[in-house]
Order: C-alpha cells, then structure tokens, then sequence
C-alpha cells in the first residue's frame, strides 16, 4: 500500500567486556491517515532486542583481528529482509550497534527514497558520529566514572551497570527518531 | 588545541560561544591548565588533611563515648563543639589553627593520636620556603588522591582524543599515542625518551617536566634542601602517572606507573604493563 523507509529499530550501546551500557527501542511508525503524523505501529519488545544484540557480539569478535584499520565495521549480520545490524567499534573498546528496520516508517514526502534498494554504506556514519560525540560528551562528565559501569572494575557495585545519565539517554533517543536514510548530519 | 584551522577573531565579544562547548573541539586556556595543575598537589593536601581531621574528631567522639559511658557525655559534648569549629575554619591558612584547636580539645584526655601527631606536626614543621609538611599518613592519602584524579582524567582524554585515529593494536602503539598526542595536548611538548625492554617495561623521559620546570631549591639551606625539592617534586608528578594509567586502560592496556625525578627538572615514568618480565 505505502512504500515504507527504513528507519533505526534500536541503538544499543555496549561496553568493553560485552556489558550493555544502554540500549535504547524506536517504535515503527505509521502515517495516521486523520493527522498525516508519524504514530507508534508497532511495538519493539525489550528481550527480543537483548538477545539480538548480544548476538551482534560474535560477529564483532570474530572479525577484530582482521579489522585494524579503522572503526567501522559496517553491516554486521542482516537478520532477515526486515531487520539489519550495523556496528562501530570505538577506540577504548566500547561498542555501538544499530538495528535498522528497512520498513520502519512511512516514506516521506519529499525525500528521494531508494526504496528496494537497500542502505548505503555511508548511509549511517551521521548516526554513528553523532552516537560517538554524545558518548564522548558523557565521558567529560565528571560525575560519570567509567569504572563503575565496568564489571571486571566495580566489583562491590549493586544492581544495574547502565548508563543512568539522562542528557545521554535523550540525546540516543533524538538521533535514532531524527535519522533517515540520506541525512546529511544530525 | 583544535583541529581544523579556527579564524581568530579580534574581540572578546566576537568568540563564538558555541565553540566552547563543542566535544570535538575544545578550547583551553594554556596558562591556566599548567597553574591548575601545580595547584591541584596543596589542593589535594588540604582535603586529606581536612578529612583526616574530620574522621580523627569522630573517632574520638566514639572511643570516649565508649570508655567512660554517661560521665563522659559532658565533656564529649563540649569537646565535639571545639572540634567542630576547628573543621569548620577551612581556608588554606586555617591548617596550623586546626592542629592547635584539635589538640587542646584532646589533650585532656591523655590518649593516644595516631593521625592526630601527624596532623599536629603539620602545624609547625615547615619547609624552608614555608610551605608545610606532609605527615606520613597525609602523604600516602595526597598521592592516592591525586592518582585517582589523573585516571579518571586519562580516561577521558583517550576517548576524545583518539577520535579519528587507528586503533591502537600492542602496547607499543598505546604508549606512543600518549608520548606524542596525550603529552603534547596536556603539557605542550612531546615525550623525549622512550625506552623500552620489548618484554613489556617502559620508560619515559620528559628532560623539561613542565611542572618541576621552574621549581627553585633554596641553596642557602644546604645539601638537605635538594633532598627536600626533590621530595615535593615527586609529588608533583602522581598526577600525570594518573593521567597516563587512566589513558592506557582506556585504550585496553593494563599497566602500573611510577614517576621518579632524580635531578630537578627531568622526570621519569616507568611502564610496567600487566605480566611483563623484567
């Protein structure tokens, strides 16, 4: 019926010994046909996406010793035709990972959408830059130590290692709802 | 310390503030970083010392609650206050009054200081430019806390500034990013001396350490008054071993760093990543 546009389905930030830091879920979205507004479809479920990133950890391992150069690991693993994994791996160890759901959101009007063709691969780097700045911008806080969200590190921490810092967490949230295939910058 | 070519603008009123807040392009001021970070050693002497004050007063408030129970009440009550004002009078110069006000508050009860005759001593020992001296106990808190400062800053500074980099594969490649990037973003010059045994034992030499660059020795006062700079220098390098355990564990290596300064002003750093054979 309408063409759909891929659209980022879950961010997940993960540290260096393989401990979520944050994950974060995106809805699919649907045109309201009485608004012409995006509105929530179809709902991501939390377990679901746990486990497909955690799967995403192999695929990082297995190709590290090939990869020096660079930090781009591209598409890590394309689960079906809907759901894609495309990862990052940062210089301190940590990693980010973006599933993309290839029909996620209704096409927009004006945007030249590459229906059925798939993402390029630049077609994430804005998403991944502004993931990297927003972590970095984290780090200089200095009420965030690091160690403490590392397990081998705070062994006398209780309860959850996530990151709990809300600037961070609003500032996935606004990348993974801005992003679209094509944007030049978020 | 920016990255791409940035147009100096004439006037104050002409910086664009968004710069400064920019994570990929920070701006500092130079000067002010180098006096932050000779001021950062009396700032980390002071709170030990207040600290230590501060947990000596409780002790104390507990131990003659438990000894003499109810008759002790009294006088625990009064000598709570006069200890309390001595941790309240908290500038810099208030140290030597805190180390009296303490000790007549104590000297009543005829037991034993442990922290509380360091503390005392750091009230009228003084070196012989003036600067007071750190007792044992105070020490070993000063150099732990100026350690634990310089990881947390190490960590940051690897994430930010190995943004655009290759990541670093061996130790070697993580070393050499902090004797050239790491060393001339902090101190603005590079490392001059990297020796290595291959087995996993570095040793660097900075010949101008930035901090101990324009320390004095104050000649009129003997042999012992080298012995003496030499022990306050030391103290200023923890930080920088901080800094550069902090930025080896971010980028994966875990190593322990020791600083030694044998002649006024050349500083050495040694290495000793995890397992390494000497």
């Amino acid at each position: 019926m309408d063409s759909r546009a891929p659209s980022i389905a879950a961010i997940g930030v993960l540290g260096r010994h393989n401990n979520p830091l944050h994950i974060s879920l995106f809805p699919s979205t649907t045109l309201d046909p009485a608004t012409a507004q995006p509105v929530p479809q179809e709902h991501r479920d939390k377990l679901d996406y746990a486990f497909k990133l955690n799967s995403c950890l192999d695929i990082f391992e297995a190709r590290m010793p090939s990869k020096s150069i660079g930090h781009d690991f591209g598409l890590l693993h394309a689960l079906d035709e809907r759901i894609a994994m495309y990862g990052w791996l940062l210089n301190t160890g940590v990693k980010l990972v973006i599933v993309v759901d290839m029909e996620g959101a209704p096409v927009k009007a004006g945007s030249a959408a590459a229906t059925g063709l798939g993402l390029r691969g630049g077609d994430l780097t804005p998403a991944f830059q502004a993931l990297q700045t927003a972590y970095i911008r984290l780090l200089r806080n200095p009420f965030y130590v690091p160690d403490e969200h590392d397990p081998k590190l705070a062994v006398d921490r209780k309860g959850s290692l996530q990151i709990m810092s809300p600037r961070f967490t609003k500032e996935v949230e606004r990348i993974g709802k801005a992003w679209y295939p094509g944007i030049p910058a978020i | 310390m920016s990255r791409q070519p940035h147009q100096q603008q004439g006037t104050p009123a002409n910086i664009d503030l968004a710069d400064t807040n920019d994570p990929l392009n920070p701006k500092v001021a130079a000067s002010a970083l180098d006096f932050l970070l000779i001021e950062l050693v009396p700032l980390a002497q002071r709170i030990t010392e207040q600290l230590l004050a501060r947990e000596q007063v409780l002790l104390d408030e507990y131990r003659r609650s438990r000894i003499f129970g109810r008759r002790g009440s009294k006088t625990a009550r009064k000598d709570k206050v006069q200890g309390e004002e001595g941790g309240a009078a908290e500038d810099g110069g208030g140290k030597a009054e805190e180390g009296k006000e303490e000790g007549e508050g104590r000297e009543g009860e005829g037991e034993k200081r442990k922290e509380g005759g360091g503390k005392a001593e750091t009230g009228s020992v003084m070196t012989s430019i003036g600067f007071p001296v750190m007792g044992e106990g105070v020490r070993e808190g000063v150099l732990a806390r100026l350690d634990g400062m310089g990881y947390r800053v190490g960590q940051g500074l690897a994430e930010r500034f190995t943004l655009n980099t290759p990541r670093p594969t061996n130790p070697l490649e993580a070393i050499k990013f902090i004797c050239k990037d790491l060393w001339l973003l902090v101190f603005r010059k590079q490392i001059d001396n990297l020796k290595t045994n291959h087995r996993g034992i570095f040793v660097l030499t900075d010949t101008r350490f930035q901090p101990i660059s324009r320390m004095s020795i104050d000649r009129r006062a003997g042999p012992k008054a080298a012995e003496e700079a030499m022990a306050r220098a030391v103290t200023y390098l923890y930080f920088p071993c901080g800094v550069i355990r902090g930025a080896l564990m971010g980028l994966g290596v875990e190593a322990t760093v020791e600083a030694s300064a044998s002649e006024l002003p050349i500083a050495t750093f040694q290495i000793k990543t995890k397992g390494a054979k000497p």
